[in-house]
């Protein structure tokens, strides 16, 4: 325990001291916010206005607050993950500077030196998004705020559930790699693809109808259901409170994702959390399994 | 005293292989505890590769090495412990300072908080680093940071410290430091010293040598054994003429200011001496050096394969 605690010391000085590593998984969410309040927000405000019947008049507060509310779902959904990419570094920097050289002529076993780099990354993800989640209530309160603190809080607990998903998963894809090239490499093809996969960028309900079914078997599905359903209920509630119809309400939820489905069943959020636990503790099970066995 | 003899390391018929490449070609050898040991061979000779086995890194294909009397497949938590490595380059983190880098080092044997503190205190004396204790590591003069190399080696009190080419690229003075530190490490601690070198003056004052060519073993034995075995003894005479030198009917060459005759051993040229006295008034015995025995060894030169 003390190794791993260590060793978290030592990745995480390691990541602050790295002025280039520190400033480009700070910058990501920024980048993200910029793009998506450039290319996106339109979209989905026209998207959402053309759900609502013609003679349907909402306040403008919000329309933007429900935008606004999307848009920090998605970026967050994409941000969760793609930051721990970027932040998951020192273990590729280790190999390439012979660190891990080092490490290995001492008798500590090869699991705790994972989990070092794994619980740093999960530190420092956590500290870039919870920024990125503070930038993003700040934007939702200048276009419309409808959320209460039992939302935000359930927020916090979404990016704990996806750093970790995402910093687990970045610790399995990066565990073969040898060098920063091979890292940025697959970081730049997560950063494309992964706002696709999950949903951030278009909701899977817009998607072929295969498609939608290949897609809610992966669990990051859920996780950015997750942020929508508890970004977006104080907006719904609002709805109501304005009078548009529970049906209207309902296919907007279906629309933006807040209701996914997996064998033609609605999943609900509490099982939407079960999910990402399970996939967390499978892929932890199965990366301590990987550097245990697995010989670098 | 008769534990002093027992091998520390001990190693038989180990073999390995990179696909068709032998690196290690049937090797066999012990170090005694105490000894400083010299493992010296030009870069692929297979040091490194036994190097790396020894400390559990690689994998043997057949063989037996016995650290302490363990099989290192079999105990390999316990041999780490017992060994202290300082490899060729540095491998400390840059931006962090010394303590830091110490103190992460430290853990991975365990030593944490106090007992930390007490081993980094007894370090910072014994290596005399106290004054850039918080400075990073990246900013450190290269003789600064073999000196934090050799502390993080230390860390664990091991009983074999391991050096690979502890040395290379460090000025005279700083050598010299860094081997006094060593030297004065190995006799109060009776730590093993095992090392490999490209500088042959430091292979000189070691207790045994080994040297290596393409795998395997092609000389061993105290720098005195190999000395009088592979080369020869020099009396190098000034202010004599060729003709006398002719005469004394042994190979000579003509150097600056006199000629170097050619003798087997020392005996060959004290009797020399005594028996042509009247011509031997400006004279020095020179005895052939470990980068002969290199050379006569290995046909090679010692660190002349590096550019």
């Amino acid at each position: 325990m003390k190794t791993t605690l260590a060793l978290i010391k030592r990745n995480r000085k390691l990541f602050f001291r790295d002025k280039g590593m520190l400033i480009s998984s700070l910058i990501t969410p920024i980048i993200l916010i910029v793009l998506y309040g450039t290319f996106l927000a339109n979209i989905y405000r026209d998207s959402f206005l053309s759900a609502l019947p013609d003679f349907f008049k909402i306040s403008d507060k919000l329309v933007d607050g429900t935008v606004a509310s999307q848009l920090a779902a998605g970026l967050l959904a994409v941000s969760c993950v793609t930051v721990t990419f970027c932040v998951n570094l020192t273990m590729i920097q280790d190999r390439a500077s012979g660190a891990r050289k080092d490490f290995n002529v001492s008798p500590v076993k090869r699991p705790l030196i994972y989990l070092g780099y794994f619980f740093s990354t999960v530190l420092n993800s956590l500290m870039v998004n919870l920024l990125a989640l503070a930038l993003c209530l700040g934007y939702i309160g200048i276009m419309g705020w409808y959320l209460s603190v039992a939302d935000v809080l359930w927020l916090i607990l979404d990016e704990i559930l996806l750093v970790l998903f995402g910093s687990i998963l970045s610790s399995i894809v990066c565990y073969p790699l040898k060098t920063q090239g091979q890292m940025s490499a697959v970081g730049t093809i997560v950063s494309a693809g992964y706002g696709f996969i999950c949903g951030a960028y278009m909701p899977i309900s817009n998607f072929g109808s295969g498609l939608q079914k290949v897609l809610s078997f992966i669990p990051s599905t859920y996780g950015t259901s997750l942020l929508k359903n508890h970004m977006l209920r104080g907006v719904f509630e609002e709805m109501e409170k304005e009078g548009i119809p529970t049906q209207a309400i309902a296919g907007i939820r279906d629309s933006v994702d807040c209701n996914p489905i997996f064998l033609g069943k609605v999943v609900g959020t509490g099982w939407m959390l079960a999910i990402m636990a399970g996939t967390i503790v499978i892929l932890g099970i199965l990366y301590l399994l990987i550097t245990d066995l697995k010989k670098e | 005293m008769e534990k002093q003899l027992d091998p520390v390391i001990k190693i038989q018929h180990l073999n390995k292989s990179f696909g068709s490449v032998h690196a290690v070609n049937d090797l066999s050898f012990q170090v005694r505890k105490g000894e400083l040991f010299a493992f010296l061979g030009v870069n692929g000779a297979g040091k490194s590769t036994t190097i790396s086995i020894i400390c559990g890194q690689l994998k043997k294909d057949s063989g037996e090495v016995k650290i302490g009397g363990n099989e290192v497949d079999q105990k390999p938590g316990d041999i780490k412990r017992m060994i202290g490595v300082v490899f060729q380059d540095s491998v400390l983190d840059k931006p962090l300072t010394v303590r830091e880098n110490l103190e992460s080092r430290a853990a991975l044997y365990g030593i944490t908080g106090k007992e930390f503190d007490k081993r980094l205190e007894e370090l910072s004396i014994i290596l005399d680093f106290k004054e850039f204790m918080n400075r990073q590591m990246g900013k450190l003069s290269g003789g600064q940071r073999r000196r934090i190399d050799i502390a993080r080696a230390l860390l664990h009190k091991p009983e074999i410290l391991i050096l690979d080419e502890p040395t290379t690229g460090l000025d005279p003075q700083t050598r010299k430091l860094i081997w006094s530190i060593i030297e004065k490490l190995r006799v109060s601690e009776n730590m093993t010293v095992f090392l490999t070198t490209h500088y042959m003056e430091e292979a000189a004052s070691a207790g045994y040598v080994v040297i290596l060519d393409k795998g395997k073993i092609v000389a061993e034995g105290t720098p005195y054994q190999l000395k009088n075995q592979y080369v020869q003894d020099y009396v190098s005479i000034y202010g004599a003429g060729e003709e006398q030198i002719r005469q004394l009917g042994k190979p000579y060459k003509a150097i600056r200011d006199g000629y170097q005759i050619q003798v087997q051993n020392t005996g060959e040229a004290t009797k020399l001496i005594v028996e042509h006295q009247e011509l031997f008034q400006d004279y020095e015995v020179v005895k052939g050096g470990m980068d002969d025995v290199f050379l006569a060894v290995t046909g090679k030169v010692l660190g002349g394969e590096n550019p």
